[in-house]
């Protein structure tokens, strides 16, 4: 394996021990932080790092020699292994202390560390369409052609769509558009608003791009109308996207339970 | 010495090593004179708190009235005195180093870059088990999927 995808297979793997850190954590905790347990954030976060880690060294593990080793894909892992520590550790960190990461602004030192987050948030986001960019013009890579542009389309999609939502959702002092009610419903899991507005579905929509339209690509590659299956799915699913960030800045939650 | 010299002292002596494992290159990308770079955290430094606490604990372990391993009143008892205290904090910088050095080796193994292993090893500096814990479960999949052969 090259040392470019088995340093995002590992960072895949931490994210997963991240994950049990918060199973054994549970165990203990009773403390809330905005009507949540504190340990659900990290372990939230530890899944998505997950999947995107995950998805990011399936897609490199594929890519030819040359384009593994190449600096710029090898000066990419770096950022994004660097931001991944950063937010992490720095989430978890402030989960353990019942306080907020995201949106704390609270004194110098937190307003500093939101900003980083927000700088690494953008880097994994940015980090993501550069890959999917190297996977559009590796012509060697080891995947059937139909299936190397889905990859590299559904990356690069993911990073414009989750640009625009993350660039709403950093703008504004929360995620909800509303206020919901004490105790109103959420979506089970989740955790989104089923009374108010909540930017996070079409974020969720807009990072996961990057599984769903190689996803599609898999499914249809090799047809001779592939590339129209991708183009289209990839449009309809850029609309879905922006319709669920339209309905969420209309103050109408996803669904109202 | 009083015992908050000897903390402080203890507390200093552990930096170097910790800086050496998280910023210095290791010895086996150096060549064969270079041993002793690794040895400092892996065994100079451990070796020097482990003289510490074995003078620490024979001469205080006996004077700590009600100490004892059975309940936490007993092991409570034993960390009252400042010397008791000094002596569990150098046996915890004394090994959460030795571990890091460990750590550190085995995640060379691993093939994993430096700059991740930068973030784990502070974890074990402040929190030793929690960064252990986090260290071993990929290199347990490592080596169930068969990945563990650096490239």
């Amino acid at each position: 394996m090259s040392n470019s995808a088995r340093q995002l297979w590992l960072l895949a793997a931490f994210s997963l021990a991240m994950m049990a850190a918060g199973l054994v954590w549970a165990a203990f905790e009773t403390r809330l932080f905005l009507n949540a347990l504190v340990w659900i954030k990290p372990f939230k976060f530890a899944l998505s790092f997950a999947v995107l880690f995950a998805t990011l060294a399936w897609a490199v593990d594929k890519m030819s020699a040359p384009a593994q080793s190449a600096r710029t894909l090898r000066w990419t892992i770096a950022v994004l292994a660097a931001a991944f520590w950063f937010e992490m550790i720095y989430i978890t960190l402030q989960a353990a202390q019942g306080v907020g990461s995201h949106y704390n602004t609270g004194d110098l030192y937190h307003g500093v560390m939101y900003s980083i987050m927000g700088v690494g948030a953008v880097s994994l986001v940015v980090g993501t369409g550069v890959i999917g960019w190297a996977m559009l013009r590796d012509t060697g890579a080891k995947v059937h052609e139909d299936l190397r542009f889905g990859i590299g389309v559904g990356f690069i999609l993911s990073t414009v769509l989750t640009l625009i939502t993350a660039a709403t959702l950093s703008s504004m002092p929360g995620h909800f558009v509303g206020i919901p009610p004490t105790g109103a419903a959420t979506i089970p899991f989740f955790g989104w608003s089923a009374a108010v507005g909540d930017l996070r579905p079409s974020h969720f929509l807009a990072l996961h791009a990057m599984q769903a339209i190689p996803l599609l690509a898999w499914a249809v590659q090799g047809r001779a109308s592939a590339r129209a299956w991708i183009i289209g799915g990839s449009v309809g699913y850029s609309a879905l996207t922006l319709a669920l960030y339209a309905q969420a800045l209309m103050g109408l939650p996803l669904v109202r339970l | 010495m009083s015992a908050d010299d000897l903390f402080g002292l203890a507390s200093a002596a552990v930096l170097p090593g910790w800086l050496i494992l998280i910023l210095a290159p290791r010895s086996h990308k150096l060549g064969g004179r270079w041993v002793w770079l690794d040895r400092i955290p892996a065994l100079i430094i451990p070796f020097g708190l482990s003289a510490l606490y074995t003078g620490l604990i024979l001469a205080h372990f006996a004077g700590a009235e009600g100490g004892g391993f059975a309940s936490i009143a007993q092991v409570r008892a034993l960390f009252a005195s400042d010397f008791g205290l000094l002596a569990g904090w150098v046996h915890y910088l004394a090994f959460d180093l030795m571990i890091g050095a460990v750590m550190a080796s085995q995640m060379d193994k691993m093939g994993l870059s430096r700059l991740s292993q930068a973030p784990l090893l502070a974890l074990i500096f402040l929190f030793g088990p929690l960064g252990a814990f986090l260290i071993w479960a990929p290199q347990g999949s490592l080596r169930v999927f068969g990945k563990g052969a650096a490239a």
